[in-house]
């Protein structure tokens, strides 16, 4: 933790530029019958349009995206940069698992930041539904130790499974809070016109859904989702150009944990997460108290009550009890996961940081409708990829 | 579709067949899997090969039923229901991920004492997969 929050950190605190997310777009998410570079575009063009600007101000392009050669093609950069009518601006993929949307967010905030750029598109996308079952879980345990945790056995619900054991063995957590969290998150999603499933559920559906991994049940996982999110992100001079309104990036933090779950000394947290929001919070000079809601990765309904914890809302187990009191609510003490969270609204892999960008603007602005989240001027996105290593978090505000 | 390729399984049979881990030459912190620096000194890449006592405590676990299984293991799932997938802290200090058997399910406790036993793990390829898994060391559970 010293390392990250030294002195390289405390200079690039004092000379970076202020940063904005100037728009965000996103298709919905779910089942899509088109590629990841085309629902790419869809999200891109709705970015833009909010934007106000023209294709051609964009001067570099960062994409997340896990899964595209499952569709046999890679090299997504030039393939959407020309479809932007941009061939000429650099454009990369970024990779780092199901965190892949917040560090391609990240690397786009850093560059502008650094004054390399004034204006950049963010684009997060995924199509997973081509494939069956078993061959999607393949390619996501490709984001675990492969050779010595797929290999002995264990998935992704595993290993979650066996995090959501631990944390109950230590701090008590119950099946039923874990389920709270299902619950709530479906709630949210409810008001989403964009979200994978509109379906109400109850703490006893959850409980009495099949059993995935023990103690993990259909209900405390997320789904495989397809779609595509963006995010323009610009300098403040070139955003005030287009808007009054202006949202800042206020923190940036990006931390890894070990990549296997049996190098942990704690498998009941995710020691990236409190690195990572240590530095959000460090660098934004805001209070966790200053934080109108949060966007977290729930995955699981284990991750989401994890990922509370290690970023300091409660004490370290207590997430199962808060979120079974109703904490965090979207008209409670500490709204997590408005949208519906990864859990209802859904998981394209790719899109999925991004798309918890996209929440924070529509709440920001005050354009959520049904689900805004009252008053609400400050917010944080928390990514994580595969068991935590790696996490990408980031604080917002609005400027006025 | 191979997964993990012959020539990749066999790199770390060291590892499946005998639990052979890096003793670090400085601070004599326990390696399993092998690292290329020490994961408790965080310096050195000096390592003495140690094999490992295959004895170990559940640290925690689960019962993998349904779409939760890797590929390698669908089949199992399918023929013999659910399996429990543990993650052992062995007695010198690394913690492994492995499958538990010889124990049911409901048997399974975290704290259980547990030691290795080498397994078919799976079969690929038209060879079957030789590894580590691990049994209750009380006859009582099984």
């Amino acid at each position: 933790m010293n390392i990250l929050l030294g002195e390289p950190f405390r200079k690039w605190c004092k000379t970076m530029r202020k940063v904005v997310l100037l728009s965000t777009g996103s298709t919905k998410y779910g089942r899509i019958d088109v590629t990841a570079r085309e629902a790419a575009l869809t999200a891109a063009k709705e970015a833009v349009e909010k934007a106000g600007i023209e294709n051609r101000e964009i001067q570099a392009l960062y994409i997340s995206n896990v899964f595209s050669m499952t569709e046999r093609q890679g090299h997504l950069g030039p393939l959407i940069a020309t479809s932007l009518g941009v061939p000429w601006i650099p454009a990369l993929t970024i990779e780092t698992a199901c965190a892949s949307g917040g560090t391609a967010f990240r690397e786009a905030y850093a560059n502008v930041a650094a004054g390399f750029y004034d204006c950049v598109l963010v684009v997060g996308t995924e199509k997973v539904s081509h494939l069956d079952v078993v061959t999607a879980t393949t390619y996501f345990s490709y984001g675990s130790d492969y050779q010595f945790e797929a290999v002995n056995g264990a998935s992704f619900p595993g290993l979650y499974a066996a995090m959501a054991r631990a944390h109950m063995h230590q701090y008590g957590t119950t099946e039923e809070q874990m389920a709270s969290v299902a619950v709530k998150n479906h709630e949210n999603a409810l008001h989403n016109p964009k979200a994978h499933f509109h379906k109400k559920i109850t703490v006893e559906d959850v409980l009495k859904s099949r059993v995935i991994a023990s103690p993990l049940k259909l209900y405390d996982c997320c789904p495989f989702s397809d779609g595509a999110s963006a995010a323009i992100v610009a300098s403040e001079e070139f955003a005030k150009k287009y808007t009054d309104t202006l949202i800042y990036v206020m923190g940036s933090g990006r931390a890894t944990s070990p990549a296997a779950l049996f190098d942990r000394e704690n498998m009941a947290s995710i020691p990236a997460t409190n690195l990572a929001m240590n530095q959000a919070l460090k660098q934004a000079k805001l209070s966790r108290k200053e934080i109108d809601f949060l966007e977290v990765h729930d995955c699981f309904t284990i991750a989401e009550i994890m990922a509370i914890e290690d970023l300091g809302f409660c004490e370290k187990g207590e997430g199962g009890k808060i979120s079974d009191e109703g904490v965090t609510a979207r008209d409670g003490e500490i709204p997590v996961n408005p949208s519906g969270g990864l859990k209802a609204k859904g998981h394209p892999v790719g899109a999925t940081g991004v798309g918890q960008i996209n929440e924070v603007y529509e709440q920001l602005m005050g354009e959520a409708g049904k689900r805004q989240v009252e008053g609400a001027m400050t917010a944080l996105t928390h990514n994580i990829g595969a068991t935590g290593g790696t996490c990408s978090l980031h604080i917002f505000r609005r400027g006025d | 579709m191979a997964y993990v390729s012959i020539p990749l399984y066999k790199r770390t049979i060291p590892q499946r067949y005998k639990l052979i881990g890096l003793k670090c030459k400085r601070c004599g912190w326990i390696n399993f899997p092998p690292k290329g620096i020490c994961k408790g000194c965080k310096v050195s890449s000096e390592f003495e090969k140690v094999k490992l006592s295959g004895k170990g405590t559940i640290y925690s676990y689960t019962v993998i039923t349904a779409a939760a299984a890797p590929p390698e293991f669908s089949k199992q799932e399918k023929s013999g229901g659910s399996y429990v997938v543990a993650l052992i802290e062995l007695d010198e200090g690394p913690r492994i991920v492995a499958q538990l058997v010889n124990c049911k399910p409901e048997n399974v406790r975290i704290g259980m004492r547990v030691e290795s036993t080498i397994r078919k793990i799976y079969e690929d390829e038209g060879v079957v997969r030789y590894g580590f898994k691990f049994k209750p060391v009380e006859e009582s559970l099984k």
